[in-house]
């Protein structure tokens, strides 16, 4: 299994994919927008239509779509006309709906939606893995700069104003990184279910972490075990990466909700 | 439009002074026309009744509100700009975010985990909450923990908002303490209260908000509802005129 080349992507891609996806579940859950994963990955769907029905590269315009939805959000963060979860729910039904009907005019089958809609080991390209890997790279990157100012911004905006620390900046980088994030993942989970990778583990390491530095290690653990045992669990009984590993972040989540109550 | 106006190497009595400074939000007036001062080293006060724009006159002065019009003048003593400091009335802290007392002083303040214990103990903060989450301290320790990470960065001015509201009795006295002394070491100190035992006994200055005007008066002022009930001593510089108080600003200085 280890030696044939698209699990050795799919294994890298997730490794990848689970890092990153920790660093932006940190703080999207405590800011309570964690519904956001789903809303872009939902409406980028839009994009990957189009770029199916044009016969292009469908991840580019759904990149581009998601991007942009990520500025609106930031944008329109601090609006008190506005609402955040209101912009999703938006976002959401009008990507979805956009896209339905541009598949309703493209004729027969369509295999590869299926592959975008819930994952596809075997859709994982040399060219997506270094889309990863330099997306990593910028994550962490914006992560050292901005940590302290998203740290102290999620807990007070105003405090983090005084201190003089680029609070804007860092909620820009938050929501277009996580934006660009989520699409560069649909090919191992799916649009339906990319939203699991992101918001679970962090779920899960506050039902048992006492410190913020133990829920950064426990999310990038549970993230990377999950992501792992899920794919090779796909690859073992021939089922689709992206439920598979949804189910098993579920399960740990449960394990550890459950484990919280009785200790506690 | 409103204009700050940072004057380094500057002298000048006050540290910050506000000209004409007005604000809106959501369509309400919250300042018309108010000006004020805030003089160097003082212990200032701001008060006035629910409502008056206690806080915003604050936020707008730390540039966390845009105001609409008029000119905020920081004068600086040295070649860089004056650090401001502000800790809220409370915090609602995120229940999600799981930050011990220790984790947010080195992210708020940049504290080294040797200087830790230390910072926390100038403001009698418990020792053994330090490996607490912050989200299960009570509103008295939360307050002690803002004003210790604001003290560690060693403001030139620190905005307090009702610093004594979730405190108990024997801390009270504490905190304070540790403000007069914070005074002293030349940090300029501006409280928002409605605490008007702790403005007659340790005020330098106040700033009088009524309505949508800072008003300056004498004891006789718009704030008389609550100054009439504690002894004001030697209330030097009335301006403008009490009889056009009405219409413009008015402060009180110099108690």
């Amino acid at each position: 299994m280890f030696s044939i080349s698209f699990m050795q992507r799919a294994f890298i891609g997730s490794f990848l994919l689970s890092i990153t996806y920790g660093l932006y579940g940190m703080f999207i859950i405590p800011r309570k927008i964690g519904f956001m994963a789903d809303g872009i990955s939902h409406a980028s769907l839009l994009g990957i239509a189009v770029g199916l029905s044009i016969g292009i590269n469908p991840l580019l315009p759904a990149l581009l779509l998601a991007a942009f939805l990520g500025f609106l959000l930031a944008y329109s963060a601090d609006s008190s006309k506005v609402t955040s979860d209101g912009l999703i729910g938006i976002f959401l039904s009008g990507g979805m709906s956009g896209a339905i009907i541009i598949m309703a005019f493209m004729p027969g089958y369509k295999p590869d939606l299926f592959s975008y809609l819930f994952g596809n080991l075997l859709s994982i390209q040399n060219v997506d893995i270094y889309a990863l890997v330099v997306f990593t790279i910028f994550s962490i990157i914006g992560f050292i700069l901005q940590w302290r100012a998203l740290v102290i911004s999620t807990i007070h905006l105003d405090l983090s104003k005084v201190i003089n620390l680029p609070t804007t900046q860092s909620k820009y980088f938050l929501f277009i990184g996580m934006s660009i994030g989520l699409i560069l993942g649909v090919k191992l989970l799916g649009v339906i279910l990319i939203s699991a990778l992101l918001i679970t583990p962090v779920m899960t390491a506050n039902q048992i972490a006492t410190s913020f530095k133990g829920t950064f290690i426990i999310t990038q653990l549970i993230g990377f075990f999950a992501t792992f045992a899920g794919i090779i669990l796909s690859y073992s009984l021939d089922l689709p990466p992206g439920p598979t590993i949804a189910l098993l972040l579920v399960a740990i989540f449960v394990f550890s909700l459950l484990q919280s109550k009785l200790s506690s | 439009m409103l204009t700050t106006d940072l004057k380094l190497n500057s002298d000048h009595v006050n540290i910050v002074e506000c000209h004409d400074v007005s604000l809106t939000r959501n369509t309400t007036e919250v300042l018309c026309e108010a000006s004020c001062c805030i003089p160097r080293n003082s212990l200032t006060f701001i008060v006035g009744e629910n409502g008056t724009g206690k806080s915003s006159l604050a936020l707008t002065i730390l540039g966390l509100l845009p105001g609409n019009d008029g000119l905020i003048c920081l004068h600086s003593q040295s070649s860089r700009e004056p650090v401001l400091g502000y800790v809220p009335q409370s915090i609602d802290f995120p229940k999600q975010f799981k930050l011990t007392v220790s984790e947010y002083l080195q992210y708020s303040a940049e504290v080294k985990n040797s200087e830790i214990e230390a910072t926390l103990a100038r403001v009698d903060f418990p020792l053994n909450h330090i490996a607490s989450q912050i989200t299960q301290l009570s509103g008295g320790q939360v307050q002690k923990l803002l004003l210790a990470a604001e003290l560690y960065r060693k403001p030139d001015v620190l905005f307090l908002d009702e610093p004594l509201a979730n405190v108990d009795d024997s801390s009270e006295k504490h905190i304070i303490d540790v403000i007069l002394e914070i005074r002293n070491q030349g940090v300029t100190i501006a409280i928002i209260t409605h605490d008007w035992n702790m403005v007659s006994n340790y005020a330098d200055h106040v700033i009088c908000l009524n309505k949508n005007f800072a008003c300056t008066s004498t004891s006789a002022c718009l704030c008389k509802n609550s100054l009439s009930k504690v002894n004001i001593k030697n209330i030097q510089k009335v301006t403008p005129d009490p009889e056009h108080m009405h219409d413009g600003f008015c402060y009180i200085e110099n108690i």
